[in-house]
C-alpha cells in the first residue's frame, strides 16, 4: 500500500491538543491511544473514547487492544426482545451510529478493518459493521514499528500503509505532518483549517524531508524481521492439513484465546440471550474464538476439533489459507499482537517462518 | 436490515416423535413474511427460543408443503430444553433459509435412495415428502433407516405410511439390543444393512444424513456397492451460531458448512479434511 497523497499540511503539537479539543466540543466521539485516566500508575495504551488531550498517548507503545471493538464490539445487542404472555415483542437495534473520528490510528490496525469488511459483506451485509464503520473517520499515526514481533511488511502492509484510512499523521519535529487521503478526510481537514499550517511555508520543505526519514527508517526496521512468502505459505498450509507439524504446535497452546482477542482481525463470534429481568432480555452477539474447545462441540458430544493441534491449526488455516483462498488476502496484518501477548510464547511469525521453510523444501 | 433479528412464528402444533426428540410445526406471524418466505430441500434455520438462544436446523418439512415449516430436534442442551417447553400458541423465533439445496430437478427420472440415521432423519424426511409429493417425477424410492432402538425411531406415523406405499421401498433397523420382541424389522447398525440392502446404483442418486460416525463408516459401504461419489449426497450439521458466513464457526477445511453447504456430494467431501 502506498503512503497518504493528499497536500501535506503541519499541525503542531499544541494544534493536535486544540483539534482534539474542537472535536470534542462539536460533540463528536473521538477515539485515540489513551492511558486509562483511572490508572493509580502506568497503565498501558489502548484505544479509547477520549474527552480531553491531556488523554492522548501517541508516544506510547503500540495499544495493548487493536481497533476492531469500536466495529465489533466485545459484547453487543443484537435487539431486544419483550415477553407480552404467549406473543413476543422485538425491540431493534439502530444499524446507524453517530459518527466517531479515530485519530492516532496504527496502519496496521486500519487496514485490519477493510480486510475484515471482505467477510461481513459476503452474502449478507452485517449493517452493524457497516454502520459503525460508514461513521467512522480515521486518521492512522505513521508507526514507528514496535519490536520483532512487528511483521506488516510481510503481509502486504508497511508502517506508513494508508489502506482503509482517511488520513494520516507523520511524527515531525514540533508536530506532525498530515495527509488526507478521502473526501472523509479532507472534510475533517477542513473543519479545523485554521489549525493546520500550509505547506507552502519555509519550514516544509524541512518537515516533509523529516517525514520522510521517519516514514524510511520505520520500513527499514521491520523489514529487518520475518522474511515470509504468504502465497507459498496458502499453498502449503492448503495441502499440508495432516502434517505432523501441527501436532508439534498444539502443546504450545493453552486454549486461553488473548490471541484471538487482540488480534485486529479475529471476527469469529458467538451468539447468546441474556435475560435483562423477568420477561424481557437481549440477544448478544460476543467475541469468540477458534482456540476454545466448545467453539466447535456438538450438542451431541462430538466435537470435530477435538484438541488444541486441531484448534491452533485452524487459526493458521483460517488466516492463511481459508481466507485466501475466499477473500484473496490473508487474515492478518502483521501487528505481532499475538506472539506478545501469548503466555506459552507461542509466536506466529515464528510459526509463519517455520511453515516457509517447510514450503521451500 | 439486521439479518440477526429473526422473524417471529407461532408454534401450531407440537408432535412427540421419541421420548427425546419432538418436532414443531410453526407459521409466520406477520402474513406478508409468511407469504414472502421460501425454500428448498436442504436449506436450514436457525431457531430460537427468547432467553435460551438459536439452534440450528434443517428444514425437516418439504417446500411442497409450503403452509407451515417443521424443525425435529432432539433434547441435548439449552436451547433444546427450552423448546420443549413450548406449547401450541406460544412464539418463537426464526432465520433462514439458509444455505445450499439438494439438485432435486437434476434428480428427476432418477431413483432415489434415502439413508438415515438416528435424528438425521429429519432433513431427509424433508426430501422423502419433497420426492413423494411429485412422484411421478422420480423412479424407485428406497429408504433405508435405523436408530438405536425400536423407541428411538422418529417418524413413526409416516414410517407406517411409507411401509404401506407399493411405491416406496422401507428398510427399518434398529441396533443390536434395541429390538423389541415384536419388531419387524431389521437388527443391525444401519451401515450393514445398507451393505445387505444393496440398493441398485443404475441411475441413483443417494441422500445419506445421520451422526458423523454413520456418514463416516458408510460412505465407503457405497463406493463398494459401486456408487460414484457424485451420485452420493449428504448433508453436515456443523455447529453455527450465525448460519451466514460470518461467524467462523462451521469451517471444515476452507469450506463454510453454512455457505457452500450443508448439502455436499461424497467427492467433494473426500476432497475436504474429515474435520466434521
Amino acid at each position: 500500500m502506498s503512503a497518504a497523497t493528499g497536500t501535506a499540511l503541519f499541525l503542531s503539537d499544541e494544534n493536535l491538543g486544540n483539534l482534539v479539543a474542537e472535536i470534542i466540543a462539536a460533540g463528536r466521539r473521538l477515539v485515540a491511544p489513551a492511558r486509562d485516566p483511572q490508572a493509580a500508575v502506568g497503565g498501558s495504551a489502548d484505544y479509547r473514547y477520549i474527552s480531553s488531550a491531556a488523554e492522548l498517548a501517541f508516544g506510547d507503545s503500540l495499544p495493548r487492544m487493536s481497533l476492531k471493538g469500536f466495529f465489533l464490539p466485545q459484547s453487543e445487542v443484537l435487539f431486544k426482545w419483550h415477553r407480552k404472555g404467549a406473543d413476543v415483542e422485538i425491540e431493534a437495534v439502530p444499524t446507524e451510529f453517530p459518527p466517531q473520528i479515530v485519530l492516532g490510528a496504527r496502519p496496521c490496525d486500519t487496514a485490519a478493518l477493510e480486510i475484515v469488511d471482505q467477510v461481513m459483506d459476503w452474502g449478507l451485509r452485517d449493517e452493524l459493521w457497516f454502520g459503525r464503520r460508514n461513521a467512522t473517520t480515521i486518521f492512522n499515526l505513521s508507526c514507528p514499528v514496535e519490536d520483532a514481533s512487528c511483521f506488516c511488511h510481510a503481509v502486504d502492509l508497511n508502517p506508513d500503509a494508508t489502506r482503509a484510512a482517511d488520513g494520516m499523521l507523520t511524527p515531525v519535529p514540533g508536530g506532525y505532518l498530515v495527509e488526507s487521503c478521502t473526501e472523509k478526510g479532507a472534510a475533517l481537514v477542513e473543519g479545523h483549517k485554521a489549525l493546520f499550517e500550509s505547506g507552502d511555508t519555509g519550514a516544509a520543505a524541512e518537515r516533509s524531508a523529516a517525514a520522510a526519514q521517519y516514514r524510511a527508517a520505520a520500513r527499514a526496521k521491520v523489514a529487518a524481521d520475518l522474511q515470509i512468502d504468504t502465497t507459498r505459505i496458502k499453498e502449503w498450509v492448503g495441502d499440508h492439513f495432516d502434517d505432523e507439524f501441527w501436532t508439534a504446535l498444539g502443546p504450545r497452546c493453552n486454549g486461553c484465546a488473548a490471541c484471538a482477542s487482540v488480534c485486529p482481525t479475529c471476527h469469529c463470534f458467538d451468539i447468546v440471550d441474556e435475560p435483562e429481568g423477568v420477561g424481557h432480555g437481549a440477544r448478544r452477539r460476543n467475541w469468540d474464538t477458534c482456540q476454545t474447545g466448545v467453539f466447535t462441540l456438538h450438542a451431541s458430544g462430538h466435537n470435530p476439533r477435538a484438541d488444541q493441534n486441531s484448534r491452533f491449526r485452524q487459526r493458521v488455516n483460517h488466516k492463511f489459507f481459508i481466507y485466501p483462498s475466499r477473500f484473496g488476502e490473508v487474515l492478518c496484518t502483521g501487528c505481532g499482537r499475538c506472539s506478545r501477548v501469548c503466555p506459552e510464547g507461542q509466536d506466529l511469525a515464528e510459526v509463519l517462518a517455520c511453515i516457509d521453510e517447510l514450503a521451500r523444501a | 436490515m439486521n439479518i440477526y433479528q429473526p422473524h417471529l412464528m407461532n408454534v401450531v402444533a407440537v408432535i412427540d416423535e421419541t421420548p427425546d426428540t419432538r418436532t414443531l410445526r410453526l407459521q409466520f406471524k406477520d402474513p406478508e413474511v409468511a407469504a414472502a418466505f421460501a425454500f428448498k430441500a436442504g436449506q436450514f434455520g436457525e431457531y430460537s427460543v427468547f432467553g435460551a438462544g438459536e439452534s440450528t436446523f434443517c428444514m425437516a418439512s418439504s417446500p411442497t408443503r409450503p403452509e407451515f415449516i417443521e424443525a425435529s430436534f432432539k433434547l441435548a442442551g439449552k436451547v433444546t430444553n427450552e423448546l420443549r417447553q413450548l406449547n401450541v400458541g406460544d412464539t418463537m423465533g426464526f432465520r433462514g433459509p439458509y444455505g445450499n439445496t439438494f439438485p432435486l430437478e437434476q434428480w428427476e427420472g432418477k431413483n432415489v435412495v434415502f439413508i438415515a440415521g438416528g435424528i438425521g432423519l429429519a432433513p431427509v424426511r424433508c426430501v422423502i415428502w419433497n420426492v413423494l409429493d411429485l412422484r411421478d417425477k422420480f423412479g424407485d424410492v428406497t429408504i433405508i433407516y435405523g436408530a438405536r432402538s425400536v423407541a428411538d425411531l422418529v417418524y413413526k406415523r409416516e414410517l407406517e405410511e411409507w411401509a404401506g406405499r407399493s411405491d416406496v421401498k422401507l428398510v427399518t433397523t434398529v441396533d443390536p439390543g434395541g429390538e423389541t420382541p415384536d419388531w419387524k424389522g431389521e437388527v443391525g447398525f444401519v451401515t450393514p444393512v445398507v451393505e445387505k440392502t444393496a440398493p441398485s446404483v443404475d441411475n441413483a442418486v443417494v441422500v445419506l444424513c445421520g451422526p458423523p460416525i454413520v456418514v463416516k463408516m458408510t460412505l465407503p459401504v457405497l463406493a463398494k456397492l459401486g456408487f460414484a461419489d457424485d451420485q452420493v449426497y449428504t448433508t453436515l450439521e456443523n455447529r453455527m451460531k450465525c448460519g451466514i458466513g460470518k461467524c467462523g464457526r462451521c469451517n471444515i477445511g476452507p469450506v463454510y458448512v453454512c455457505k457452500d453447504g450443508p448439502v455436499f456430494t461424497a467427492a467433494q467431501l473426500k476432497g475436504l479434511p474429515a474435520e466434521y
